[in-house]
């Protein structure tokens, strides 16, 4: 078994081919999130919870396992930890303190620094409907990180984001996006909820494990009943789960509808 | 574990043991006008390190001149300003302003290895908020960029999240430097250095957030040195780990007194008026509430009755009340402002080691009226001289009497194991005059 190999089965279990991964790297854009204002309480009682948290570079070492370190974190009996690659004002409404007035996006990471964190994978998001610049920048990033990942070891997950305003067929934009973070290499692909006949499609072409995000945390169990249907490996929460009454309790009942039981 | 970040970030923070650091940033001929404080930066750096100073913020050419300042166990923490802006050249308002900037140029200057090969215990680096886009994403850019560098040679990040730009306005400043310290830590920032927002309850709002040591800025430059005192205090309690003073520490008359002074309220836990006097006093200070006042005047006569011969009265008292407007009147007292002991030509005035009061010595006085002169709130008064005195009269100054322990009776103006209440407190009857500095009214 390969390093990447490895560090993929971390979160994605081999047991069941089947992953909960949690996003709380938001914060690289939109500072404190409710939930997380204390990161590491914030998340501490999730992690036993779910296969995989995405934090930002700065969080993440904050909870990777450091020798004498009070606040270790078990990572065999914790969820793995995966780092953002990349940042964005695109999560921002207009609302926002700071109301984006176009859209930007840039990596932050390398994959050699995403490997020296201690992360178990990369994530980055590929953009859609924005700057033809921003869909390009996404696509050689995705290259580029796929292939130094495989030298390094390190999966690379791509988070599909159809979310710019010359989206037109938020679907087809879904399966467009997934096929070219497949072409680019990625190891692992996320993608918005979409129609059936969409999953279904992404289904017949990805040969990689690929999650569905959650429209809600309220919405998460039937729509991740409806990804497992079509083929999916699993679901992916944002970080709106932290502000959740319960999310204990939520990702409790998510993992047990999601991982296989393992035969006694 | 990173040991040369731990190690450099106890060098900052722990040289005391407390976890906090009393800093100079040191930087402003790097990006402003060639000021005093730029000029005489040799003699004003080792000023601010006889002072106790626990870092100091330099650029790379500073660093590499005045290096030996820093070498040997004593020596400050030196922190590189590893960037460059024009930010305080833009416009052409500031007349002294030689070459005014059209827009925000803000760039990376070295590595965190070429810093480290400077000898610097962390670097520092701005991050931009309230320009447009591009200022904003470049700046996130470059930290998360400084924040890798430095992770991997363990040398501490500090940034510096800044809210300037088109964008910020009074109402959403505070928004924005709290949006910018957590995106800075969600960036890896060892440590963040932030301008105070004002307020403690905001400000504690960015220290929750932050979850890593913040430096508050010491802002604007203040004639009142009391001012960057009390700035540092608030933001103590508010919970930060430490100040980075600049143009109030490099620009003071004194900048070795202000560093000891700011070393006492962070390192020894002084109040500011402790630090002020450079002592740790354990007893009252007069407060009043002038909105409480009814121009009753029973405080004159139970000071006249407390100090004179036992009669009440209205001659000689240390305080007094002044009617301001109908209903409306002003208490006189001694602040202890110090003005009197400073002024005395012959140290007749002093303080009173176990009261904290203005205390005279008879025979040092020359009754040269300077004190009666000098002080702010005409309370010292030309008392009765000492029998066998040759002298026609002494200053007649506030002892705060009322020496001893006393039970707190009067809803926790005092506190307990403090000094008794002076006469005029305990005959208030609506608590115009009140002994306990901390606590307010509400």
């Amino acid at each position: 078994m390969d390093g990447l190999t490895y560090r993929l089965n971390e979160w994605i279990r081999p047991t069941d081919h089947r992953s909960l991964l949690v996003d709380s790297s938001a914060g690289l854009a939109l500072g404190t999130l409710p939930g997380l204002e204390d990161y590491a309480h914030g998340t501490r009682a999730i992690l036993p919870l779910i296969d995989g948290l995405v934090c930002s570079p700065g969080q993440i070492r904050r909870l990777v396992p450091v020798p004498g370190s009070k606040a270790l974190v078990n990572t065999r009996s914790n969820a793995a930890l995966l780092v953002r690659m990349d940042w964005t004002n695109t999560l921002r409404g207009t609302d926002f303190v700071l109301p984006p007035a176009a859209p930007r996006r840039l990596p932050i990471l390398t994959p050699q620094d995403a490997l020296d964190l201690g992360a178990t994978g990369m994530v980055a998001s590929f953009y859609l409907g924005y700057e033809e610049e921003i869909e390009a920048a996404c696509l050689k990033s995705t290259v580029q990180w796929a292939l130094a990942g495989k030298t390094l070891g390190l999966p690379l997950l791509i988070e599909v984001c159809p979310s710019g305003p010359r989206v037109m067929l938020p679907d087809k934009a879904v399966e467009l996006g997934a096929s070219y973070a497949f072409e680019g290499g990625a190891d692992v692909i996320v993608v918005p909820r979409a129609g059936r006949k969409t999953l279904e499609t992404l289904a017949a072409f990805l040969s990689v494990p690929w999650l569905v995000k959650a429209s809600s945390p309220e919405a998460a169990a039937p729509e991740l009943e409806e990804a497992l249907a079509c083929g999916a490996s699993g679901i992916w929460l944002d970080h709106r789960i932290f502000s959740a009454a319960n999310p204990a309790a939520s990702l409790q009942s998510l993992s047990e509808r999601l991982h296989v039981p393992l035969a006694a | 574990m990173n040991y040369g970040l731990e190690t450099r970030m106890a060098r900052l923070f722990n040289r005391h043991g407390d976890g906090r650091a009393v800093c100079v940033a040191a930087d402003h001929g790097y990006m402003s006008d060639v000021t005093p404080n730029v000029v005489k930066l040799r003699p004003i750096t080792e000023a601010v390190i006889s002072g106790g100073v626990d870092g100091i913020l330099m650029s790379p050419g500073q660093s590499i001149r005045l290096a030996p300042l820093f070498q040997g166990r004593e020596g400050p923490a030196l922190i590189v300003r590893a960037d460059w802006m024009n930010m305080p050249r833009l416009g052409s308002s500031n007349v002294t302003n030689a070459v005014p900037q059209r827009h925000l140029f803000h760039q990376k200057v070295l590595n965190a290895e070429q810093a480290l090969q400077l000898g610097a215990t962390a670097i520092t680096i701005y991050l931009f908020l309230g320009y447009d886009d591009d200022v904003e994403a470049a700046g996130i850019a470059s930290c998360a960029q400084f924040a890798q560098e430095c992770r991997r040679v363990g040398l501490p990040c500090i940034m510096e999240p800044l809210a300037v730009g088109g964008h910020v306005t009074g109402t959403n400043v505070v928004d924005i430097l709290t949006l910018g310290a957590r995106i800075c830590v969600e960036l890896g920032a060892d440590a963040l250095k932030i301008p105070y927002t004002g307020d403690v309850d905001s400000f504690a709002r960015i220290m929750q957030v932050s979850q890593v040591p913040v430096l508050v800025l010491g802002g604007a430059r203040s004639d009142n040195e009391r001012d960057a005192l009390e700035l540092f205090a608030e933001g103590l309690e508010a919970g930060c780990h430490g100040c980075l003073m600049g143009r109030n520490v490099t620009k003071s008359p004194n900048p070795e007194q202000l560093i000891r002074q700011l070393g006492l309220v962070a390192h020894q836990g002084y109040s500011v008026d402790e630090a002020l006097r450079g002592q740790k006093w354990d007893h009252l200070r007069l407060k009043a509430a002038p909105t409480r006042c009814t121009g009753c005047n029973l405080c004159v006569t139970a000071c006249v009755a407390a100090h004179g011969t036992h009669t009440f009265g209205t001659h000689l008292p240390r305080l007094h009340i002044d009617p301001v407007a109908l209903g409306q009147h002003k208490v006189f007292f001694c602040t202890l402002c110090k003005k009197c002991i400073d002024i005395c030509p012959t140290q007749a005035l002093r303080w009173h080691a176990d009261t904290g009061a203005v205390e005279l010595i008879p025979e040092a006085c020359t009754a040269c009226e300077k004190c009666v002169d000098v002080c702010p709130t005409k309370v010292v008064m030309k008392g009765p001289a000492p029998a066998g005195s040759s002298l026609p009269w002494v200053p007649a100054i506030c002892d705060l009497c009322g020496a001893g322990p006393q039970e707190d009776t009067r809803g926790g103006y005092l506190q307990e194991g403090s000094q008794g209440f002076p006469a005029c407190v305990k005959i208030c009857p609506t608590v115009a005059i009140y002994s306990d500095e901390r606590v307010k009214i509400s």
